[in-house]
């Protein structure tokens, strides 16, 4: 599992915005690409994109993005516009609103789960 | 994966607004707002803007920074960068094309004190006798004590010195 991660993240790295597992940031962090998380986040996260919580990474904040996966940890509500993946190992206390949620085996979580898309109804 | 957690990458469209600290180097493309501490090294790049109190071990600076900087070892401001702010760093590097505004503090300068105190020393001799009013000045004991000891001091040193001494023995003379 941890091998995949690995596989994967250089490549996101390329492009997209990386939190490196030394990096504590305490605030809001907001934008319109994908957003690796090895290390820190306190506050908010707000993004239109994806953003991936890896196993060394710690979130204590809301986040309100298009898709979420989390390999690491996060305390607060999550919302998310398209899909929410709980990967083995992760741990997770918060509520979760989004169309899709994936819970994997070995996943650890407590919270509140929504997928009634309420905001796209509205919307429509 | 250890290229990948050495160093840390905030994108273009990113926005952080808050307490950033680390322990590895940062490369700024995107926003950061607020205080931003490392143990190693910022690289703003050119999209990159960051209005912070910075405080870091080595700073690159190819993008817009408003802000003070504080440095353990350096600071560079490339062609392509734009500072307001003060800097404090042992090192500052200002290229050709480079915009700043502020202030830099490299620290105690100890090679000019050093120079400051020998300096003075060499050209009191030549300034002493530019001094006219030796008459006048003869009454007030504490000078004319001051005086007596200079030439007793250097006897041996310079001809410089040694002219000095000539004259403030004529002084005492006409006292």
């Amino acid at each position: 599992m941890a091998q995949a991660i690995e596989k994967a993240s250089p490549s996101r790295s390329g492009a997209h915005t990386v939190i490196g597992s030394s990096i504590v940031i305490d605030g809001e962090i907001s934008g319109d690409e994908d957003l690796v998380i090895q290390g820190t986040v306190k506050g908010k996260i707000s993004l239109k994109e994806s953003l991936f919580v890896e196993s060394s990474g710690v979130i204590e904040a809301d986040i309100d993005t298009a898709n979420v996966e989390v390999s690491g940890q996060v305390t607060g509500n999550i919302a998310a516009s398209d899909k929410v993946e709980l990967k083995t190992d992760c741990k997770v206390v918060g509520d979760i609103r989004a169309p899709r949620i994936l819970i994997a085996d070995g996943a650890t979580f407590k919270g509140n789960v929504d997928m009634e898309v309420r905001e796209h109804h509205k919307g429509k | 994966m250890a290229t990948t957690s050495g160093s840390t990458i905030i994108g273009e469209s990113i926005l952080i607004n808050g307490s950033l600290n680390g322990d590895e180097d940062l490369t700024v493309r995107g926003r950061v707002e607020g205080t931003l501490t490392l143990t190693r090294t910022l690289v703003v790049e050119p999209t990159g803007i960051v209005k912070a109190e910075v405080q870091v071990k080595n700073c690159v600076i190819a993008g817009v920074v408003v802000g003070n900087v504080t440095a353990s070892e350096s600071v560079e401001i490339t062609k392509e960068g734009r500072m307001v702010g003060d800097i404090a760093a042992p090192r500052v590097i200002i290229v050709d094309g480079a915009s700043f505004r502020g202030r830099v503090d490299m620290g105690d300068l100890e090679l000019p004190r050093g120079e400051r105190p020998s300096r003075p020393a060499i050209s009191r001799p030549t300034a002493r006798p530019a001094l006219p009013p030796r008459g006048a000045r003869a009454g007030k004991k504490e000078e004319a004590k001051a005086e007596k000891a200079a030439p007793k001091g250097p006897p041996a040193p310079p001809p410089a010195v040694g002219m000095g001494a000539v004259k403030k023995k004529v002084v005492v003379r006409r006292k």
